[in-house]
């Protein structure tokens, strides 16, 4: 019974660890660090007299808090150097304890005061924990951390999860908060982790060093990895074969006449590298089969008639850039850069490469900050730089030029995480979609409705439930266009849609193009193709050298000669003569 | 605290430091080559010198007087060893991982790899080395340079006097290497990769065989760190992960990617350690302590720390 409730400790510290590793796609390894702080934190507290359940909440909470502050550092941290330090930390939690006998007690560890009570005087119970108390309490925290695991992935926050982990870029583009879920990720987690430590702790009645050894944070890891990206399932098989590991380890011991401690090292290295090689295999069948049951799910609810996410503007300036500056080193990128958007139009912005043309895209996007000069959103000043996701709720969303970069996702959900952004009307969805309040349907319902909507406008209805890799490259552009509609953006700042399109492909964006702008985009186009720019553009500006060197019509600033002479005159790439020539 | 118990302190952290450089190096030149953290280095040191010592002494390991036959035999195999399981280990829990053609790494799968090398290597040497720890010989006859192998210091305080040349051999193989990576024609390739994956490869380097040299030559450096680090205290099988997290914190602090900087980076470490461990107050826990907490806290106050020096853009 003993070792039952111990193995459903365990995996409630593996569904703990999944949510970072799984759901955010972080490589942590400290996971059993947290584990210590539960376990060690609930015995030193309960030795010095705080009551037992007390212990147990204060040693959560505090790992808790210890997995928000190492969230702090992963949200700058690239993916490798977060492996590195969470490594580095799973060892200093275990130098700490070996070296250190005032916390841990010493080789012998930590005792708890026997027999292990919950009192509560206010209801007048008194709760010994037998064994079979722990394997239900263990049971069910495991269930529910499973259940709302599993449903939260499905709701809200899953879209966000499914984003942040495919493309942290993208994730921001599109206004996810990618700080913020992470950092949550991270610090349920560790709490998690630590009440499965507390929960040990109490069980077996001591808490030494070495059950708490690196070596947890590597057994806790690959288990989730067992199971792939993002499955409920995972971390149950991983733990039920790290749970029959000792037994099994004391058999080819005594078969093979070896330590049992080294056998169980043995056995344990034998399962990593089993679980590295089949969690491709496991890891990719059943996520498609959760993800065609999730869209079938979907489309059973019913679509409401598809509201528009666009609210027609006046035509309005939406985002305006006044003498902006950018210097790259010793490239002044951008040289008093002056550009306006206006609702309902498309603007092309067209130049040499080497122009500034990009730049200028990534400082309207708040990707890029601007040496000096404003930019207004609206008319209001817009939010800092840094982050893209405050201009998304703004209004302001871009493309990247780089397509497939959510591949394994269908259409629908990919645009579903950019209506998200439009969905800060609501507080706390996540919460509600894990309590399955009728709010939280309604709104999963105006999502899948809004989504259809942006990927009708781009003609892309019937190709829904198609993931993105499954798509030609013309349709992964305009699923990049609605992705960006979605979030609700009034300015719309594509780099480069028609790149890799054929002739006809580039027609259908014309048309893609102008519709958006009918619905009262503002859309900024950075484009080579001058035939297309030719055909859709309302307004056109010309940077060379990270200046303007003439905006109007298209017509006009193909006739200034200035313009002539410096992007079409002299450029030797025999392409762009073609398309100048090309009939507009 | 007298003057000869402070220089008795420097003297011995800058040779532990030396061999934490040699690691440091292995793992910096492994990152800069393949943007891959080499987490099984620590345990490849140890494994490198128990290897040649196994194999030339047995199973049961004493601090005996080795003939010079021996003792090139235990620097021949323990080298051939490193070497061995550094190509190794990158083949089988790296290379999987990496798909160059589609500039797509797959990271849990490696760092999961990398952690299970290491656990592969400290297994499987547990099995043929059962106990606690072992003192082990010393193929370089390294205390033989006084009668007693120590040395007393003016103002008090004794030295082992096999620091010197620990700290000589070390530096000189990283100076070595150093010289080897920015004058011969393999290690100019090596940093080319380094800098530049796709150019360098339009440029017609052989992309995986020089990755494959570098990991051979940062297993040639754990293995002389090895050999330098198991006879001057006895050693278990355990402890190279530890001195792996050393390295690391050496790479890290002397900004990842840079083989100087991690040289500087174990130096101060290792006097670090020893200054801790000479304080009263503090002594040999907050000296275990400092590599990972080092490791922790620079990595989280300077984010930029690994990839400073080379701004990558986000697209």
């Amino acid at each position: 019974m003993t070792s039952f409730a111990q193995d459903l400790y365990l995996l409630l510290a593996a569904y703990g660890l999944a949510l970072p590793v799984s759901y955010a796609g972080l490589p942590v390894l400290s996971q059993g660090a947290f584990v210590a702080v539960g376990a060690f934190g609930t015995a030193l507290l309960a030795a010095h007299g705080a009551p037992l359940g007390v212990a147990v909440l204060a040693a959560t909470a505090l790992a808790g808090v210890a997995g928000y502050v190492v969230g702090f550092a992963a949200t700058r941290l690239a993916g490798a150097s977060l492996a590195l330090a969470t490594w580095g930390l799973a060892w200093l939690a275990y130098v700490v304890l070996t070296k250190f006998p005032a916390v841990s007690g010493g080789s012998q560890g930590l005792l708890r005061p026997t027999p292990a009570r919950l009192v509560s005087p206010s209801l007048g119970v008194v709760l010994t924990m037998q064994p079979w108390l722990h394997v239900v309490a263990a049971g069910v925290l495991c269930v529910v951390a499973a259940l709302a695991v599993r449903r939260a992935a499905a709701g809200p926050w899953g879209l966000d999860w499914a984003a942040l982990r495919t493309s942290p870029v993208l994730a921001d583009s599109l206004g996810v908060p990618v700080q913020r879920r992470r950092r949550a990720l991270l610090s349920a987690g560790a709490a998690i982790g630590a009440l499965a430590g507390a929960g040990t702790g109490v069980l077996v009645g001591v808490v030494a060093p070495a059950d708490y050894s690196p070596l947890l944070s590597l057994q806790l890891f690959v288990a989730v990895l067992v199971g792939g990206t993002a499955t409920w399932w995972g971390p149950a098989i991983g733990v039920a074969l790290l749970a029959a590991l000792p037994s099994a380890s004391d058999g080819v011991a005594s078969a093979a006449g070896i330590d049992p401690l080294r056998a169980q090292g043995v056995l344990t290295a034998v399962l990593l590298i089993a679980a590295l090689a089949l969690r491709g295999p496991v890891g990719r069948r059943v996520p498609a089969v959760f993800e065609r049951f999730l869209s079938a799910r979907r489309s059973v609810v019913g679509l409401p008639s598809a509201p528009d996410v666009v609210p027609t503007h006046p035509a309005g300036v939406v985002l305006a850039l006044t003498d902006v500056h950018v210097r790259y080193g010793a490239v002044q990128a951008l040289d008093g850069v002056q550009l306006e958007l206006r609702a309902g139009e498309v603007h092309a912005l067209v130049g040499p490469n080497g122009s500034g043309k990009s730049t200028a895209l990534r400082v309207a996007a708040g990707v890029v900050a601007p040496d000096s000069g404003d930019v207004r959103i609206r008319g209001a000043v817009a939010p800092v730089a840094g982050n893209a996701a405050p201009r998304v709720q703004a209004g302001v969303v871009r493309t990247l030029q780089r397509t497939a970069m959510l591949g394994e996702l269908t259409a629908a959900t990919q645009v579903a995480i950019g209506v998200r952004a439009t969905e800060q009307d609501v507080a706390g969805q996540g919460w509600r979609h894990l309590f399955g309040t009728p709010l939280a349907r309604r709104l999963e319902r105006r999502r899948s409705g809004r989504a259809l909507a942006a990927l009708t406008r781009v003609g892309l209805s019937a190709r829904s439930d198609v993931p993105a890799v499954s798509l030609d490259s013309a349709e992964q552009r305009l699923l990049q266009i609605a992705r960006a509609t979605a979030t609700g953006a009034t300015a719309l700042l594509l780099d480069e849609p028609a790149a890799g399109m054929s002739q006809p492909q580039r027609v259908r964006l014309g048309e893609v193009l102008r519709s958006l702008a009918r619905a009262g985009h503002g859309v900024l186009l950075v484009e080579h193709d001058m035939a297309l720019v030719g055909r859709v553009a309302d307004r056109v500006t010309v940077l060379a050298e990270g200046r303007v060197l003439a905006s109007g019509a298209p017509d006009d600033v193909r006739a200034d000669p200035e313009v002539q002479r410096a992007y079409l005159g002299d450029v030797t790439d025999p392409r762009h003569r073609r398309e100048e020539q090309a009939p507009a | 605290m007298s003057g000869g118990v402070l220089l008795q302190a420097v003297l011995s952290g800058l040779a532990d430091g030396s061999v934490i450089a040699l690691v440091a190096v292995g793992f910096t030149l492994v990152w800069s080559l393949t943007r891959v953290l080499a987490l099984a280095h620590g345990d490849l040191v140890v494994a490198a010198a128990l290897t040649g010592v196994l194999v030339v002494v047995g199973r049961t390991p004493v601090d005996i007087s080795l003939d010079p036959v021996r003792s090139v035999a235990v620097v021949v195999v323990a080298v051939a060893a490193g070497v061995a399981l550094s190509v190794l280990a990158y083949a089988v829990t790296v290379r999987p991982f990496l798909d160059r053609s589609q500039r797509a790494e797959d990271l849990l799968g490696w760092v999961a790899g990398g952690v299970t090398a290491g656990l592969v290597v400290r297994t499987a040497l547990g099995l043929a080395l059962p106990a606690a720890a072992y003192a082990v010989p010393d193929p370089f006859h390294l205390d033989a340079l006084t009668s007693s192998g120590s040395l007393g210091l003016p103002g008090g305080g004794s030295l082992q006097v096999r620091v010197f040349p620990v700290l000589g051999v070390a530096l000189v193989v990283a100076a070595a290497a150093d010289v080897f990576i920015t004058r011969s024609r393999l290690g100019r390739s090596m940093r080319a990769v380094a800098d530049d994956v796709d150019a360098a490869a339009l440029c017609g380097i052989p992309l995986e065989r020089t990755v494959v040299a570098a990991f051979a030559l940062a297993g040639l450096l754990a293995a002389v760190a090895g050999l330098l680090h198991a006879p001057a205290q006895s050693i278990a099988v355990d402890d190279g992960a530890l001195l792996g997290i050393s390295g690391a914190a050496a790479a890290v602090l002397g900004r990842l990617g840079s083989p100087r900087g991690a040289v500087a980076g174990g130096l101060v470490l290792g006097v670090a350690q020893q200054l801790l461990a000479l304080d009263s107050h503090l002594g040999p826990g907050w000296a275990a302590a400092l590599a990972p907490a080092v490791l922790v806290a620079v990595l989280a106050v300077r984010p930029g720390g690994l990839r400073a020096g080379r701004q990558v853009a986000v697209e």
